[in-house]
């Protein structure tokens, strides 16, 4: 599903070059649930930001299910990511002049679903999140656990065999992380390939490996 | 770091923002200036100074260029204010930051003000040296000489932007000055952002639409601006562009009227080269000695006439006996109907004209006039020029004249007194020329003959064969006669006027520039509000070209309510207030409508420089 070998990325701030990853190598099969741990500036952002296409890296290669995505250009990348991956920021990132359910709809509407299978899409994820009486609500009347469950149903809305989260749970009490790992069982159980960036305990638990980041190196592989 | 060097390090790391402010105020303060300083040199005082045109195109030209100067102005103002405000606007959300990390209130306030200064100081100063070169060329150009201006509109156009610039970027300044560091680094306040969405969704579809007029409507306070400048500008483009059009054709068309094209002139040539020299001062020329109109030398023998008269290629032959004469204001009376009070109109000013005996009949041309053409049947009438008009027969209080009207008075020309049934627009001798009957002219001043013939050829014939067969005729009469073909001097008078009307429409694409500029600041700010947004959309799946396409809608919507409200009211003072009687065809609208949406095309293209240099960016740098 995920085959990265050999990634590298460098930063370059004006004349300062900032080395975030180094020669990171793995691979992650279909309907695996993988977990990449590290402390804050290890690379795990970068790394997930990579597999999506949201970035490219400087060196190496990163294969999604069987695409380079090096060689790609941005419109494929954009449509790869529509159709292929699902990605949740930490910080939620809906577009505020959307409703709920416009958020969860957009990608839809970009990969040319019709209109009724739009509308029991919407319902469905709605309903896996919990939050369907929300629907017609904007994203600011919503708490900060709601918004991250938008975000997961918009990252599910086309059924991408890929999802990728960053720190999911990073800005949200027990209470609501509790839900989102609700969720994310759900989604293993339903053989999706899961890569997802966290420090939570109760999500490593549902690892089915751990990658672990040090200063942009790949320590150790569980 | 010293308080002087967050400035100018901030005004550095933010290139393209403020290059487009010091542009915007550069090109606002040098239209303007120029328009003042072209204006006074053009328009204002222009036949005593320059000695071009007639009295009544240059009051034409003058109503607009006040006119376009007034909405000029305005647009600069507005311009100004508009731009002031979206540089300090966007930096509340650094003012709560800085404030936040515990700066003193006046200390942040003073980094800003210091900002606010230098660009303002170098738009300004920029503005007034380009307002000066375009002066200075295009008075070389136009005029071919380049007399001092008038200084004192310099710091005069200075000083009222860069208070205008001063005031309005210290609005936003000192509303943040007054918010706590939390509202401050709030988007509702750093954006003027509407608070709440109040939307009800009626359909979950057509998505992208929606993200961009939401995104819009809720910029109202900065949107209601950009209309607003927009409209002015849209309306000043309107009065110049259509008007100018308009008024250039009708104009145009006045002074071609009074010499038909087939028509060329038939004198001796030295009277040949006088009559080509009173028509060229229109443009430009100025005599340059004495010419004696009476010298019998220059009579037109009859049979030249007569003979002319009887070739097939000729239409008409109007013979012209021309004089430079003293001639006087003669005053008149009218009764008050309802209170029986009589009044004097005019006085007894003299000045010198020169006098046009014609045949009423026989005119080869026809003129724009006020009132209306001399009759056939009556001697004792005279068509005055609106140079001649405004100079002898305009309100004098110094002369202690109140009230004047040439059409209720009359001019006496060797103590014989014409009254004056028209007023019309001629380039003969810059309009400083009076027509009379020929048979009249003659009786008074003794001179039997004419000294110019204007004969307009048939159109259907070989023209150049038909001067060739009326040049050896007249030569077998009278050796000394020769042929003026008038063509090329009446086109030199309608490109020297179809010149000064373009330089007038120039004068509004600057702000057009301007209002550009503005406008992409105006995206910029769009941009900048959704940025964080773009590059969710982007990351989940959006092409960079769903991006513009959110940006483009936003900016043809500003732009298409601006064109329409601009459009509407431009049109509506253009024809009912600046050009009454113009002359519109299907080609002038054509040309108008075609001039409009290029400049709505090209400022709507101009509008998505921001759009297209988002959406090349990465995601990761569009986030951040």
């Amino acid at each position: 599903m995920v085959y990265a070998e050999a990634l590298g990325k460098t930063y370059q701030i004006g004349k300062v070059k900032i080395e975030v990853l180094k020669d990171v190598t793995f691979s992650v099969p279909k309907a695996k649930f993988v977990v990449v741990t590290g402390p804050s500036g290890s690379g795990k952002t970068t790394l997930l930001n990579i597999i999506a296409g949201i970035d490219r890296p400087t060196r190496g290669k990163i294969f999604v299910e069987g695409e380079d995505l090096n060689d790609k250009n941005e419109d494929f990348l954009s449509d790869f990511r529509c159709i292929n991956v699902g990605f949740v920021f930490q910080a939620y990132n809906l577009v505020s002049t959307l409703t709920v359910a416009e958020n969860v709809a957009f990608p839809m509407e970009w990969s040319e679903k019709p209109e009724e299978e739009i509308e029991k899409r919407i319902t469905e994820l709605l309903e896996m999140v919990g939050l369907q009486d929300r629907a017609n609500h904007f994203p600011s009347q919503l708490s900060g656990g709601e918004q991250q469950r938008v975000a997961f149903a918009r990252a599910l809305a086309n059924d991408p065999q890929l999802f990728l989260a960053d720190e999911p749970t990073g800005n949200l009490d027990e209470k609501n992380s509790q839900k989102i790992v609700q969720v994310l069982q759900l989604l293993k159980a339903r053989g999706k390939t899961v890569i997802v960036s966290t420090h939570d305990l109760q999500i490593r638990q549902l690892a089915d490996e751990v990658l672990s980041l040090e200063a942009g190196k790949l320590a150790s592989e569980k | 770091m010293s308080e002087a060097a967050f400035p100018i390090n901030d005004l550095l790391r933010r290139k393209l923002q403020t290059s487009l402010i010091i542009g915007t105020l550069t090109l606002s303060v040098a239209s303007t200036l120029f328009l003042l300083l072209y204006g006074s040199r053009l328009g204002f005082n222009l036949s005593s100074t320059t000695g071009t045109l007639t009295a009544g195109l240059t009051t034409t030209l003058t109503q607009f260029l006040l006119f376009i100067g007034i909405l000029i102005f305005a647009v600069g103002a507005v311009l100004t204010s508009f731009i002031a405000f979206l540089m300090m606007a966007q930096r509340t959300r650094d003012f709560g930051l800085i404030k936040a990390a515990g700066c003193p209130n006046n200390l942040v306030a003073g980094y800003f003000v210091t900002e606010l200064l230098i660009t303002t100081s170098a738009g300004c100063i920029f503005g007034v040296i380009l307002g000066f070169s375009m002066d200075y060329l295009t008075a070389n150009i136009v005029f071919s000489k380049y007399p001092l201006p008038n200084l004192w509109f310099a710091p005069l156009v200075f000083i009222v932007f860069f208070v205008l610039a001063l005031f309005f970027g210290a609005l936003p300044l000192l509303k943040a000055s007054r918010m706590s560091p939390v509202n401050a680094l709030s988007p509702v306040n750093y954006y003027n952002l509407t608070p709440e969405n109040k939307h009800k969704p009626l359909s979950r579809h057509g998505i992208t639409w929606k993200i961009s007029t939401r995104s819009l409507i809720r910029r109202q306070s900065a949107n209601l601006r950009i209309v607003a400048l927009l409209s002015i500008v849209f309306i000043l483009l309107t009065v110049s562009v259509a008007g100018g059009i308009i008024a250039s054709g009708t104009t145009i068309s006045w002074v071609q009227q009074t010499t038909n094209k087939n028509t060329i002139a038939i004198a001796t040539n030295s009277m040949g080269d006088q009559y080509e020299l009173l028509l060229s001062k229109f443009s430009g020329a100025s005599e340059t000695g004495v010419f004696n109109y009476s010298d019998p030398t220059l009579a037109i023998p009859e049979t030249v006439i007569e003979q002319l008269s009887n070739l097939p290629t000729v239409n008409i032959v109007d013979s012209r006996l021309v004089l430079n004469e003293q001639v006087s204001e003669i005053d008149n009376y009218t009764i008050d109907p309802d209170t029986m009070v009589t009044s004097t109109v005019g006085g007894n000013r003299e000045g010198t004209s020169i006098v046009i005996g014609v045949n009423p009949e026989n005119l080869s041309g026809t003129w724009n006039v006020e009132g209306r053409l001399l009759n056939e049947n009556d001697n004792f009438e005279a068509v005055i020029g609106d140079s001649i008009s405004q100079s002898m027969y305009s309100p004098d209080p110094s002369m202690h004249i109140t009230l004047a009207n040439p059409l209720v008075e009359g001019i006496s020309i060797q103590n014989n007194t014409f009254n004056i049934v028209g007023v019309c627009v001629d380039p003969i001798n810059n309009g400083l020329v009076t027509y009379v009957p020929i048979e009249r002219l003659e009786n008074i001043t003794g001179l039997s003959n004419p000294n110019l013939l204007l004969v307009t050829l048939n159109n259907s014939k070989d023209q150049s064969t038909a001067i060739a067969q009326i040049k050896s005729l007249i030569q077998s009469i009278d050796p000394n006669l020769n042929v003026f073909p008038l063509n090329s001097v009446v086109e030199k008078n309608t490109s020297f006027l179809a010149s000064t009307w373009q330089t007038i429409m120039l004068l509004p694409f600057f702000i057009l520039a301007s209002a550009a500029l503005c406008l992409v600041g105006y995206m910029m700010l769009a941009v900048d509000e959704q940025h964080q947004e773009f590059a969710v959309l982007r990351a989940v799946g959006a092409k960079p070209r769903i991006i513009i396409f959110v940006l483009a809608i936003q900016s043809l919507i500003v732009l298409i309510s601006s064109f329409a409200v601009g459009i509407s009211l431009g049109t509506i003072i253009t024809l009912l207030i600046l050009i009454p009687q113009p002359v519109i065809t299907s080609v002038t609208i054509l040309e108008i409508t075609g001039w409009l949406l290029a400049a709505l095309a090209a400022m709507f293209i101009f509008s998505l420089y921001p759009a297209f240099r988002l959406a090349k960016g990465s995601i990761l740098k569009i986030m951040t």
